[in-house]
């Protein structure tokens, strides 16, 4: 199983010398950044690594290199997806064959974040590879209460429950790899692309708890996790393609977790006594309301393929809720995406249809969790612990039905 | 007198009956020829499709389609279910094809053995062949019109459409009178009628799809209208809503 943990910035030991350390000790794969850029990223990068010598990668290597004599340049091109502001099965293995040649102790690859390069993060991320021997680490971004709402709902409580790897955000926008992490996904990124499957999205933390490797996260200050691109806007095409890229994997990897394996137990969270109490739905609440009424009335047909009747009953009982009352269950949420994924596996519809079923009754899940958090940080950390408890408490009810289907049908 | 007639009657009726005993003998062998054309047939069109399958499950030949297949391909081989993978097409494609066979063959005999100048060969072959092509084709409209009426559900009620039904229920129609007016002009039957009655029924439903989301839009727009005038409309499910000056600023929604 693969330890998790966070790592504070004072936890890190001091970073050893740089006479210590072997020229090309760290490699950075740089994004696509626009060519004015370039000089700040690159200054930047200098000045997390101080006196040392540091491989960059990059689809714009300067022409003046001698303006930054510790970083050397190597050609790199990456490949865009559907979702390019996340890492690709092409960045992965372009990293990894960089790798191969040049053997760094740690890679350190940063996807489409337009934001400026933060030395201190570059620096925490290369020094948990290489000081801890971490195989895989990954920046805790600053979530606000309604950030990152895919991730809570479905990203985050899957991998916890299904991989044990507490990781908050395991679709990496950045990340940094032990060279044996990234030998590790590069037969895995081989593996998709000889499947023709390098269009769906790799998951590196899942890969880290398959092979037994160490994964950690460590606080990535003030910043927040980067948005798609405004050409990336369109919800349903982003959904469906990172839902089913999380369900192929978890598909794939079905012997993997349906064996005993959990985080170690925790103090069950309660909500505060302090924090204010539910809010009444704003009209963007009422709108994702009134969008699972809808789809009550209509996808009937189709959540009867996918549902058991407690779950469908659960929901008409839902539906008649006013939308001041409206809750959906943490329970009843984890069963209904354990549904849809087994679904997915079974192939009983056209995939795309079983994921364009889900989107309504995910925006029940956002709803439900708007009135719940009220914009209160605190509030919505513990709504997410919540959720993921509740897969972690489910996960008997997947692994039954994954065996059994037939038994559970309706 | 009375007897006489009584006796033509009894002959009549006797020479009747005889020959129709004759039809009757004359047809058993036929008819027994096709149904064994048609078992022996559909027991080695089984056992060859069975074949195929082991064949072709042994050859990974799922997996090597899905391999070569291109990107940006319509339809995904990945996504196929296990009951209608391509190896389980190829077996069952095999099987019907004998099964078919079996058919035209035991016609064939049929008309043999029945009478020496009968040509039912001639109609009835072609007719199969006109009756297999109008099957196949209700079944891939039926298919189609499924897979384009949820389509259209599922998209309608994620744009919050509240006639998604409605227009569910349209294209799934749209195709089906589409369909049935193939089959029947295939198998050659209605002639005209069944143009004329296509046309009536193709154009009534797409006027009446017209009409209902005209009007039903017309009062949408009318009351989105009324709304805007009002007080800003509320977002859409996956919009950020836009900040105005008189509302504090809240958090951004973001899905990703």
């Amino acid at each position: 199983m693969a330890s998790t943990s966070i790592l504070d910035d004072a936890a890190l030991p001091n970073a050893p010398s740089a006479a210590s350390r072997a020229a090309g000790d760290v490699l950075v794969c740089l994004p696509t950044i626009p060519a004015d850029g370039l000089p700040s990223a690159f200054e930047a990068i200098a000045s997390a690594f101080p006196g040392e010598s540091v491989l960059v990668a990059s689809s714009n290597p300067p022409n003046a290199a001698n303006e930054w004599p510790s970083l050397e340049f190597i050609p790199y091109a990456r490949t865009l997806t559907e979702v390019g502001w996340v890492l690709s099965v092409g960045d992965y293995a372009a990293a990894a064959h960089i790798v191969a040649d040049r053997n760094p102790r740690a890679v350190i690859l940063l996807g489409d974040d337009h934001a400026p390069l933060n030395p201190p993060l570059l620096r925490s991320l290369a020094d948990a590879v290489r000081t801890k021997n971490v195989d895989l680490v990954l920046p805790r971004f600053n979530l606000g209460p309604n950030d990152a709402l895919v991730n809570s709902a479905l990203l985050y409580p899957l991998s916890r429950a299904l991989f044990g790897v507490d990781i908050h955000l395991p679709l990496p926008v950045d990340a940094a790899l032990s060279s044996r992490m990234a030998q590790r996904l590069l037969s895995t990124t081989q593996r998709l692309v000889a499947l023709n499957q390098s269009s769906l999205l790799l998951w590196p933390v899942a890969e880290a708890a398959i092979a037994g490797f160490s994964v950690r996260e460590i606080p990535a200050g003030d910043a927040t996790p980067p948005s798609p691109p405004p050409s990336q806007t369109d919800f349903n095409t982003l959904f469906t393609t990172v839902a089913s890229s999380l369900f192929t994997d978890i598909d794939a990897k079905a012997s993997f977790w349906q064996r005993a394996r959990s985080l170690p137990l925790r103090t069950p969270v309660t909500p505060s006594a302090s924090l204010p109490e539910l809010v009444a739905a704003s009209p963007e609440i009422h709108s994702m309301i009134e969008s699972f009424h809808l789809a009550q009335d209509n996808l009937q047909e189709i959540w009867s393929l996918v549902l058991p009747p407690q779950s469908r009953l659960a929901l008409k009982k839902l539906a008649q809720l006013p939308a001041d009352d409206f809750t959906l269950e943490p329970d009843l949420w984890a069963r209904i995406v354990y549904d849809f994924t087994l679904a997915f596996h079974l192939r009983t519809l056209n995939r795309n249809h079983l994921l364009g079923a889900m989107t309504p009754l995910y925006l029940a899940w956002v709803a439900s969790h708007l009135r719940n958090v009220a914009d209160d940080p605190t509030r919505a950390a513990q709504a997410i612990e919540i959720t993921a408890a509740a897969f972690e408490d489910e996960k008997s009810y997947i692994v039954s039905r994954w065996r059994w289907p037939d038994r559970f049908n309706p | 007198m009375g007897q006489q007639l009584g006796q033509q009657i009894s002959s009549a009726l006797h020479q009747s009956l005889h020959r129709v005993v004759l039809v009757l003998a004359s047809f058993l062998p036929g008819i027994l020829a096709f149904l064994l054309a048609l078992v022996v047939f559909t027991l080695i069109g089984w056992a060859i499709s069975a074949l195929v399958r082991t064949l072709l499950s042994a050859l990974r030949f799922d997996d090597r389609l899905a391999s070569h297949e291109a990107p940006g391909s319509a339809v995904f081989i990945a996504d196929w279910s296990r009951s209608n993978s391509p190896t389980l097409l190829a077996a069952r494609v095999t099987f019907w094809v004998f099964v078919l066979v079996g058919v035209a063959i035991g016609i064939s005999a049929f008309d043999a053995s029945y009478a020496v100048d009968s040509s039912y060969t001639v109609f009835l072959l072609p007719y199969v062949a006109h009756v297999t092509g109008a099957i196949l084709i209700l079944l891939a409209g039926s298919l189609l019109s499924r897979f384009l009426a949820r389509t259209v559900l599922i998209g309608a009620v994620n744009a919050q459409l509240q006639y998604a039904r409605f227009l569910s229920h349209g294209i799934k129609w749209l195709v089906l009178v589409f369909t049935a007016a193939m089959a029947l002009d295939h198998l050659q039957i209605g002639g005209s009628v069944v143009e004329l009655a296509f046309g009536i029924l193709f154009g009534g439903i797409v006027l009446t799809l017209s009409l209902a989301i005209g009007l039903g839009s017309r009062d949408l727009v009318s009351r989105s209208i009324e709304k805007n005038m009002e007080r800003p409309a509320p977002p859409r499910p996956t919009e950020v809503p836009p900040l105005t000056d008189s509302t504090p600023p809240r958090p951004k929604l973001r899905h990703f």
